[in-house]
């Protein structure tokens, strides 16, 4: 199975890398997603980016000036745009008299669903890659995509090391972190840019089952078997990472999509993280 | 919103804001706080006694999702944000706001399984390991027995008395300012009265601040035509 895995190495070795690049990253940002309660939203922005790839393929396709928008670069930019957007949208609710963050989510998710398949219902060719997003294929990821997620993973955690502290306490008691001198506003408006870039970015590699996937389930897993939120901060990219590889090599030595197999092994990982918690008591 | 506050809190004071709800006493906290910035006048902090680091905040409470998994030692621990100590000190200043509060060897219990009264003193606990010279709280009794919410006000008591700091609490209870505070704010449609206990919970001003007769006495707190509390 290793041999098998390693002699595609030269074939696919930017897809693998660039997959456990964003297995690293998203599952570190997941810690603070999971924390927040607000797994939602990862999914919301996921959608997101993938309607923002939809609306640069439609536009690219109206007018030549716009060319650049259906380039690799210029689809990356519009996911970035669009995550951005959503999370940014999703982060203003909840306060006194606006709606709650819920009903913005739910709305930001069905309103990019619908539109990513209508605005390209009459393009074929960019069906097929709203197609390939939401169904996720590691395939296209290049020598810069994995040098992009090399360089965001090292600095998330780096940022996760240095602010440790106060970002677990802006995120499981906003209240109290504010009370401390933590301007909560700008570490909301942080937080969501840093969450948009990455989806974004994400999404655009790897497609949403994948992007959401790493997003979420690996620091599930780590709020299962934890005993603190600060372990969920290694404890998550650990798992997040260790399913994409043995992923990554089951799906090679079984050609089965690497994606898909990353997250049913992240599922499974949870149902047994949920069956210890149970356990534990 | 607030508009005729003339209010001084000095070191070693223990100080009640009380009022009928929406008369002001949440938003004067949150501009001890620097949440709220005034309108007008000036609010200005001896930065001895109120500067971030010298100042411990007690929500009223906090709602920590049940789900994620936290101990006590990493619950108060998270009290220490914007404050520089090596890991040594930082030891020392959870041992002793554990045993401040009657906590102590509780650092692996899970956050979730405290009681509501060991919950509050965890919160009193995470204000402490920072240190303060000024503690302030909001609503700190609501939700808990009378056993519970006299043995946190004792508590207080003391941390003011032995360790010289300065009390602030938002209550809506009457009964524990007559009997804790050494000063009153009494808010009254966003003005307000304060001083020490003895002049500012008079029958007039009581009567002023909650549209009615309230008598306190040895008996405890009754309002007019109604039995004490």
């Amino acid at each position: 199975m290793i041999e098998s895995f390693l002699a595609s190495w030269d074939l696919f070795h930017n897809a693998y890398l660039a997959g456990w690049g964003i297995a690293l990253l998203l599952s570190l940002l997941g810690v603070w997603v999971v924390a927040r309660d607000q797994i939602f939203i990862g999914a919301a922005v996921a959608q997101a980016s993938t309607f923002g790839v939809a609306v640069a393929l439609w536009l690219a396709g109206l007018s030549g000036g716009l060319a650049f928008l259906e380039t690799h670069p210029g689809r990356s930019f519009a996911a970035i745009l669009f995550g951005l957007l959503a999370t940014l949208l999703t982060a203003r609710g909840g306060g006194e008299g606006r709606e709650s963050h819920e009903a913005i989510t739910g709305w930001v998710f069905l309103v990019s669903g619908a539109g990513a398949t209508l605005i390209l219902a009459r393009s074929p060719h960019g069906l097929e890659e709203i197609k390939r997003l939401l169904t996720s294929s590691l395939i296209g990821a290049g020598p810069a995509d994995v040098w992009q997620f090399a360089v965001f993973s090292a600095l998330a955690v780096a940022a996760a090391a240095a602010l440790r502290r106060p970002l677990l306490l802006y995120a499981i008691d906003p209240e109290m972190a504010g009370a401390v001198g933590m301007r909560i506003r700008r570490w909301g408006i942080g937080v969501a840019l840093v969450l948009g870039v990455s989806i974004g970015l994400a999404i655009h590699v790897a497609g949403t089952l994948y992007t959401f996937g790493c997003l979420v389930l690996p620091a599930l897993v780590a709020r299962s078997l934890a005993r603190e939120v600060g372990q969920m901060l290694w404890l998550a990219p650990l798992v997040g990472v260790s399913a994409s590889v043995v992923g990554f090599v089951l799906a090679n030595e079984y050609d089965f999509p690497p994606a898909q197999v990353t997250v049913v092994l992240l599922c499974a990982a949870l149902t047994g993280g949920w069956a210890y918690r149970r356990w534990r008591g | 919103m607030l508009h005729d506050v003339e209010l001084e809190v000095g070191e070693r004071e223990f100080w009640f804001l009380l009022g009928p709800n929406g008369s002001g006493k949440t938003t004067l906290l949150r501009g001890l706080l620097r949440e709220l910035r005034p309108l007008a006048g000036e609010l200005s902090f001896d930065p001895e006694l109120a500067a971030f680091a010298r100042i411990g905040f007690v929500p009223q409470r906090c709602d920590l999702n049940p789900a994620l998994p936290t101990t006590l030692r990493e619950f108060v621990g998270l009290g220490l944000v914007g404050i520089r100590s090596s890991r040594d000190e930082e030891g020392a200043r959870l041992r002793d706001a554990l045993d401040q509060v009657g906590l102590r060897g509780f650092e692996e219990r899970d956050h979730g399984s405290l009681s509501g009264g060991q919950h509050q003193r965890a919160l009193l606990a995470r204000a402490l390991i920072r240190r303060p010279r000024t503690l302030l709280f909001d609503e700190p009794t609501s939700g808990l027995d009378l056993t519970a919410e006299h043995a946190l006000l004792r508590l207080l008591e003391r941390l003011q008395r032995e360790e010289g700091l300065t009390v602030v609490v938002v209550t809506h209870d009457l009964s524990l300012a007559a009997r804790y505070a050494t000063h009153v704010a009494a808010f009254h449609q966003g003005s307000v009265t304060a001083g020490t206990r003895d002049v500012v919970l008079t029958d007039e001003i009581l009567r002023r601040v909650y549209g009615m007769g309230v008598r306190i006495d040895a008996a405890g707190v009754s309002i007019d035509g109604e039995g004490g509390k």
